[in-house]
């Protein structure tokens, strides 16, 4: 492993930008990028120090972390953690270099502040104009927050720097007081010990006089032949407390005083709020307040339980240029007409965009070449999901006295704060974000809808807190859906019996446009165009065995909220791709296993991972029997995603056209594991997810409505129908991955290619159905 | 209208309309939130508590309807446990099984039942017993944890003997 080596200002208040050059490696020894960003993260992080609690005797080092007179080192955290683990994975980046007892290792949320995330620190330079901060925050949405599956590698350099600084003022500290040289100290379990003279000192004894120290101008992160810590699965920080029902979460929030909203949407995905229609002509009278929004109405009570009952009683019409009655068959439709150039394809008055995402050669053109008996071809299709975390959409705010408090569970802290600014008219420092546990993220709190309603309830309370609490109704029914998206692909062999051309045609809508455009329409732009549309479609490895390769893109815009969803583009781009290699390797009369072997010959870190699968799966070995007189079949997958690569092996038991997963077996290499039992519960977490949509969900409109609204039409995956998991661990060396999503994009091509192998029947369609 | 019962051992009463569901009169009026909202139509387990020892969903229980009656929440059987953690609890703990951590009380309750008088719980047992729903996928971890939790269990008997 490369050594990195960070090279500090001497001042330390210096504003200065010198010495901001750092020769940083990652593991295995690529260069990192980004490393001047990231040192600038170092050396804010020596300027803003992590509020300490001076009664308790607290020291801060920097932004990251502080130490308490008994020595417990709380570190900062500046993602939220939605089960991931993020809260135990960063400290322990800390610990690991403070070699620190990890039983006194303490997390807590960082602040917002410029040191914690890229967007704040572009948002800083804006001025408070809403659109200005909007355009930052569309440039940088993605990289940000907590998602992508970036929180690890974008906290890899500054955290275990500003640690590594920490160590070096608490040893130079330690040096002057025992007068012997710093070189000579060792630390053991938060214990700084000289050998020579016997001497010990618990850190919380010299944390004062080393945080007056001014910074090293160096520090050097431990190479990882030293690690102690990293590598190996400590017991999560979080566990005890989601065990014993302590651990806070958003709608669990009680501050003095607090209302309850219930709220209610108009019936359509998208438009606007036109009329509120009570029952009996008014609302009943435990009903405080009432609220519209642009598409939505909320009563307030001091209940949530009668304000909900009492939005029974109440019918809104919504209408506007937005509301659609279109129908999930009728824009199925219109994907169809698109991909087979019928017609232009026009989808609630706009038209398609079209564009290539990657243009290898000639596919076209080899194509036409070819007779149509001599093509392979397969359409397929996956349908609109919802998130369906298990807390639903909720969120507190109080407006009081100029200061604004908002509580609740969000991916992304600094939208809410810049909101609450905005709507209650006050600058930032006025507002405090409080982010407790997220009862499950995978992209569904990127949402700001029940933190605007929030904002807007607590403004008509006269400084009483307000939690406004979506039902799982209006959850389901408004989401910002994971695209639909079809696709058609065309391929043809060359005189070798290899893949000569490959054509691939997708049409869905652009997730990245839809978001922003939430937060101002005005920003909703084509451009450029939004790579998640063909994340795992474009780049696959398979691309340097196939000479003439093409992809192009209708991006459509759809009369419903889009949105992040768990792996994004992968989530559907990976079954179209691995599918389709499944139905080639049956064309060519191939091993599907075998086949992606031959076109991964240049891809060595695929191969690895491939192999992995498959001998911990025991590929050629057959299935035990369907005892229950079924059939069964393997499937394999593989995909690239977040920068790890993971092959899935799916063993299936069809019985009465029942599709029974009995076994999922995983590789991962995301580069090093760094904490591998989290690793595994994250890829088993992530397939879950993906078996889920793939066995269960669908999301479908008719005239315009979401047909679906609990967990009786858009079901789960049970305890009961979960097949066994075996995970294995590929360490590669190679730059660090994310894990939080990787585990999702194989596991439903590796089904689909399963139950072909059990069946002879090819399933195209999300979700699966054996007719 | 005035409802009295026992909540985690203590006689509560509750001004409430008679068909306000126990969860949120546990949530709101009772301030013991361990006890979680997640759909409130008995599908997903996540307001699971015990009704004089049997695991019920408190989203759909109309409060009227546990006058009078013992009602424990994770709470409770955490207070109520030797050490803060009963044999389930321990469990959770040794297989690291919540993520999110949002369902997982209503697990710990549905699999406290279950242990309680299945001593040596089968899958086809486990299956049967637990169907709260969980979206992060916990459920491999949590299928060891309970077979675990059956064991601890046992022993903690054994040792109160």
């Amino acid at each position: 492993m490369a050594e990195m080596k960070v090279v500090a200002p001497k001042k330390r208040f210096s504003k200065t930008r010198r010495g901001l050059l750092i020769g940083a490696g990652v593991i295995g020894g690529s260069l990192a990028i980004g490393t001047t960003l990231a040192w600038r993260r170092v050396a804010n992080g020596q300027q803003f120090m992590l509020p300490a609690d001076a009664a308790k005797g607290e020291t801060s080092f920097n932004a990251w972390l502080k130490i308490a007179p008994d020595s417990t080192i709380t570190v900062a955290v500046p993602r939220q953690d939605m089960g991931q683990g993020i809260y135990t994975m960063l400290a322990m980046l800390v610990a690991e270099e403070l070699d620190a007892d990890w039983s006194k290792v303490a997390v807590v949320q960082a602040p917002i502040g410029a040191v914690y995330g890229n967007i704040t620190a572009l948002a800083d330079g804006a001025p408070a104009a809403l659109r200005s901060v909007m355009v930052t925050v569309s440039k940088v949405l993605g990289l940000q927050a907590t998602g992508g599956s970036t929180s690890t590698r974008d906290a890899w350099l500054p955290m275990r720097a500003a640690a590594a600084s920490a160590r070096a003022m608490l040893l130079a500290a330690t040096a002057t007081k025992w007068s012997v040289p710093a070189t000579e100290l060792t630390i053991e379990k938060s214990i700084i010990k000289h050998a020579k003279s016997g001497k010990s000192a618990a850190f919380g004894e010299f944390a004062k006089d080393a945080a007056a120290l001014a910074p090293p101008s160096n520090v050097t992160p431990k190479p990882q032949s030293e690690w102690k810590l990293l590598g190996t699965s400590p017991k999560r920080l979080d566990v005890v407390e989601k065990t014993t029902g302590t651990a806070q979460f958003g709608i669990d929030v009680r501050p003095e005083g607090l209302l309850y909203a219930a709220v209610k949407h108009i019936p359509f995905a998208k438009g606007e709020l036109q009329d509120v229609r009570w029952k009996n002509g008014k609302a009943p009278t435990d009903v405080l307040h009432q609220v519209r929004g642009k598409d939505w109405f909320a009563v307030i009570a001091t209940s949530f339980w009668s304000a909900s009952k009492a939005l029974e009683a109440v019918t809104l019409i919504g209408g506007g240029k937005d509301a659609t009655v279109l129908s999930s068959a009728e824009i199925t439709a219109r994907y169809n007409d698109i991909l087979s150039g019928k017609n232009e394809g026009v989808i609630h008055g706009t038209k398609p965009i079209r564009r290539a995402f990657a243009s290898k050669g000639d596919a076209k053109k080899i194509i036409a070449t070819v007779p149509a008996s001599q093509r392979i071809e397969a359409a397929y299709s996956v349908p609109l999901l919802a998130h369906a975390t298990m807390e639903p959409m909720n969120a507190t705010a109080r407006i009081k006295d100029g200061k604004v408090d908002v509580w609740g569970g969000t991916q992304a802290p600094t939208i809410v704060q810049w909101l609450a600014a905005s709507a209650a008219n006050v600058d930032s420092e006025n507002v405090t974000v409080h982010t407790p546990y997220l009862g499950g993220g995978f992209g569904r709190r990127f949402d700001m809808e029940p933190v605007r309603q929030a904002l807007a309830c607590a403004k008509v309370t006269g400084g009483k807190p307000v939690q406004v609490i979506w039902s799982r109704e209006e959850d389901v029914k408004h989401d910002a859906y994971r695209p639909a998206v079809s696709c058609k692909f065309t391929a043809t062999l060359n005189e070798a019996g290899a893949i000569g051309a490959w054509h691939h045609q997708m049409v869905g809508p652009s997730v990245t446009k839809d978001v922003i455009g939430r937060f101002n329409p005005l920003l909703a732009g084509d451009d450029p165009p939004d790579k998640t549309n063909c994340e795992g479609a474009a780049g696959v490895p398979y691309e340097s065995a196939i000479a003439h390769f093409q992809l192009d893109h209708a991006q459509v815009d759809l009369p419903v909220p889009i949105g992040y969803w768990r792996s994004v583009g992968h989530s559907f781009n990976a079954f179209f791709v691995e599918s389709f290699v499944d139905e080639i390797a049956f064309a060519m009369k191939k091993d599907p296993y075998l086949l992606r072997l031959e076109l991964l010959k240049k891809e060595p870190r695929f191969i690895k991972v491939l192999d992995a699968a498959a001998s911990a799966a025991q590929w050629s070995q057959p299935l035990a029997p369907s005892v229950a007189g079924g059939k069964v079949g393997r499937g394999i997958a593989i995909a690239e995603s977040f920068k790890s690569i993971v092959a899935q092996v799916v063993d299936v038991e069809i019985i009465d056209k029942q599709i029974k997963v009995r076994r999922v077996v995983s590789a991962v290499d995301c580069g090093f594991a760094l904490h591998p039992d989290n690793v595994k519960a994250q890829i088993s977490s992530a397939a879950i997810y993906g078996l889920t949509a793939a066995l269960k969900g669908k999301i479908t409109l008719k005239d315009g409505q979401v047909e679906q609204g609990n967990f009786n039409d858009y079901p789960l995956m049970s305890l009961a129908e979960c097949p066994q998991f075996e995970t294995v661990i590929v360490n590669s060396g190679e730059a660090l991955g994310g894990i939080g999503e990787v585990g999702l994009p194989p596991v439903a091509p590796a089904l689909a290619n399963a139950i072909f192998a059990a069946t002879g029947k090819r399933l195209r369609d999300l979700p699966f159905v054996l007719g | 209208m005035a409802i009295t019962l026992s909540i985690n051992e203590k006689q509560t009463t509750f001004n409430a309309p008679d068909d306000k569901p126990l969860l949120w009169a546990l949530r709101e009026d009772a301030n013991l939130v361990g006890t979680k909202f997640g759909c409130g139509i008995a599908l997903c387990g996540a307001c699971t508590v015990h009704v004089d020892g049997v695991p019920i969903r408190s989203c759909v229980t109309p409060i009227s309807s546990v006058a009078g009656k013992n009602v424990t929440t994770i709470e409770g059987i955490t207070a109520k446990a030797s050490g803060g953690l009963n044999a389930v609890q321990q469990a959770w703990i040794e297989h690291q099984v919540p993520q999110c951590g949002y369902c997982q009380s209503g697990f710990v309750m549905a699999a406290t039942a279950l242990i309680e008088k299945n001593a040596a719980p089968t899958d086809k047992d486990i299956d049967e017993a637990i169907s709260n729903l969980c979206r992060c996928g916990t459920y491999p971890a949590m299928r060891a944890a309970i077979k675990r939790a059956a064991v601890i269990h046992a022993a903690l008997k054994q040792g109160a003997k």
